[in-house]
This record gives structure tokens, sequence and C-alpha cells, in this order.
């Protein structure tokens, strides 16, 4: 008997504690909201004593809303970083390089902002990329890939890798999304990675255009 | 690999089946509400479901308590918001990004885990 009413107290204040918070806290914040894919958070550190491989690192992967946010909120942004520094999320599993199989046959739309941007769109174009990826927000996001954000001294960039440069409709749909979620009145352009890889970037030709 | 766009394409885009069913009696209603003539209703996709979210809906959940909360990880020094010698977790404690009352709240969870 005494056994029982030891765990009615329990069960009693348990309840209480759970009503409380309800009154306190929205619903929508007391859960984690899941995530279609995990992605994984990369950095590109330019240290000259290591290669280019070396100096990529995982830094870890998320996999709910909430968990993006949590490393939004802590890590710098892309402005805040070195010049030479790189941010890539991309789906676990895809390495942020040409090489990776996911990528072998892709490309990418890029965006260039000039060195005023930087402290006007950078951060928020990063972010609202991020937020495209990872909420799914492609009528063809099983051909995302990921995202790169290069801080350079000339030109800073954002790209969005995608898998297959032959797949025209899905590739404009998502650059289409990508320009209108930013607000880019100019034209972005779709580059192969086999292209970037054996010219310099800026003399790449555009694939698509939107 | 399972997130591998090259993995997916065996899931790819596949019509919905349906099929045209002539009522000509009252009879030949299924008896239950949740049927329709002639089957059941599809209610998923053939290659499942995707989870979508607006960007309105995941700025909402950007200052909840969990989303204020120090990630687990480690992190290198160089990369935190806050510089110096202090370890990660001591320099997410010092810098609070909100005086609201739910930050306090995340303030103790995050002790815990400790």
């Amino acid at each position: 008997m005494a056994g029982n009413n030891t765990e009615e107290v329990e069960g009693s204040a348990t309840t209480e504690t759970k009503a409380t918070t309800n009154t306190e806290v929205p619903p929508e914040f007391l859960i984690k909201h899941p995530l279609q894919n995990t992605w994984s958070l990369w950095f590109y550190d330019n240290d000259r004593n290591k290669t280019w491989e070396e100096n990529l690192i995982e830094l870890t992967t998320f996999d709910t809303v909430e968990d993006f946010w949590r490393l939004h909120h802590h890590i710098k942004q892309p402005s805040e970083l070195r010049q030479g520094h790189d941010y890539a999320v991309f789906k676990q599993g895809i390495r942020p390089m040409w090489e990776d199989d996911a990528n072998k046959m892709g490309g990418r739309w890029l965006i260039s902002l000039e060195k005023k941007q930087r402290n006007s769109d950078l951060d928020r174009f990063w972010l609202d990329v991020v937020l495209l990826l990872i909420g799914e927000n492609f009528e063809h996001s099983e051909e995302i890939c990921g995202a790169v954000v290069n801080v350079r001294p000339k030109l800073d960039k954002i790209a969005v890798w995608t898998a297959d440069t032959s797949k025209q409709q899905a590739n404009i749909e998502i650059g289409r999304k990508i320009k209108e979620q930013l607000g880019i009145h100019g034209r972005i352009g779709f580059q192969v990675h086999r292209d970037t890889m054996v010219k310099h970037s800026s003399a790449t030709k555009n694939l698509y255009t939107v | 690999m399972s997130a591998s766009p090259i993995a997916r394409q065996a899931t790819h885009s596949q019509t919905i089946p349906s099929r045209r069913v002539l009522i000509t009696d009252p009879s030949q209603m299924p008896d239950v509400y949740s049927s329709t003539p002639g089957g059941t209703v599809y209610s998923t996709t053939p290659g499942g479901t995707r989870i979508v979210y607006e960007r309105s809906f995941m700025m909402s959940l950007r200052h909840s308590p969990i989303s204020q909360t120090p990630p687990k990880c480690p992190l290198p020094a160089a990369l935190l918001k806050n510089p110096g010698s202090v370890p990660a977790s001591q320099i997410s404690v010092q810098k609070p990004r909100s005086n609201s009352i739910s930050f306090d709240e995340s303030l103790e969870t995050f002790s815990m885990d400790l």
C-alpha cells in the first residue's frame, strides 16, 4: 500500500509540471521539428600548410529545425569569417567537392556578391539559401546536393549545387526559386562542375540562366 | 548514402494510379464512410511523402527555448561568435542573445546537460 501511495504522489507531480509548461510555452516550442534530410555543416580553413582536402572539415550534422538554429545562433555569420574561408551545408554523405559521386555529373547556381554586399546581403542570402534547402522548398529537391558560401577578397560567392546538369527543367525550377526567394533582379547562371574544373570560374560558360 | 540524389532516382516521379467507377444504384455505394466506390482512398503518394517547411514557419521557431541552447558538438573556437580562450560552452553562456524569460530556461537546460 505504501508503494502505491508514493506512485500516486509522483504521478500527480508530473502532471502538474506538464500543465505549467503547456500554459507558458506554445506547443510548437516543445518539440523538435524533424527535417526530411540529415545535413552536414562543413568549414573550409585556408591553412597554407595543409592540402585543400585537409582544410575541409565536417563540423557537425543536424536533422531538426531547432538543431539548425542552435548552430546558426552560436557560430559566426559568413560576413564575420576570415577571407578565404567557406561554409558548406550538404546532405549527409555528400562531400562538398566535384569529385564526390553525387556531384560528378552536377553543377551549381552561382550568386556573386560585390564587396559592398558583404554587409548588406551576404548573411541574409546564405540563411535564406540554407532554409530553402533544409525546408525542402524546391519542387525537385531530390536534385539538391548542398550549398557553399565563399568569403573572398574580391567577390563573395554563394552557390547551390545540384546533382545532374542534364535535368534542365529541375535545374531551372531550382534557379528560379533561389532568385525569387533572395529577391535578385539581375540574371544568375548555372555552371557545369566539369567546366569549372578546367577554367577559372569567371570564364566558365553558363549552361542555363534565369 | 540513402540521402544521395543518385540513389533516390529509384523512387522518383511515378503517376498516382487511378480508375473510374460508374455508380448506377445507391446499393452499389460502400457501407463505410472511409471507403470510396471501387476501393479505398490513396492516402500516400508513390515513393513516400516529403517533410516541407515554409521559411516563415522555420523563422517562427528561431527563438524558441530549444533553438537558443548551445550546440552540443565541439566547434573550433575560431568559429564561435564570441572568440576567446574560454571553452566553447562558457563562451555560449556568456553571450545571451535575448533577455527574455525563455533564455533563462535554456541556460538551466544547458547546465543539466553538463
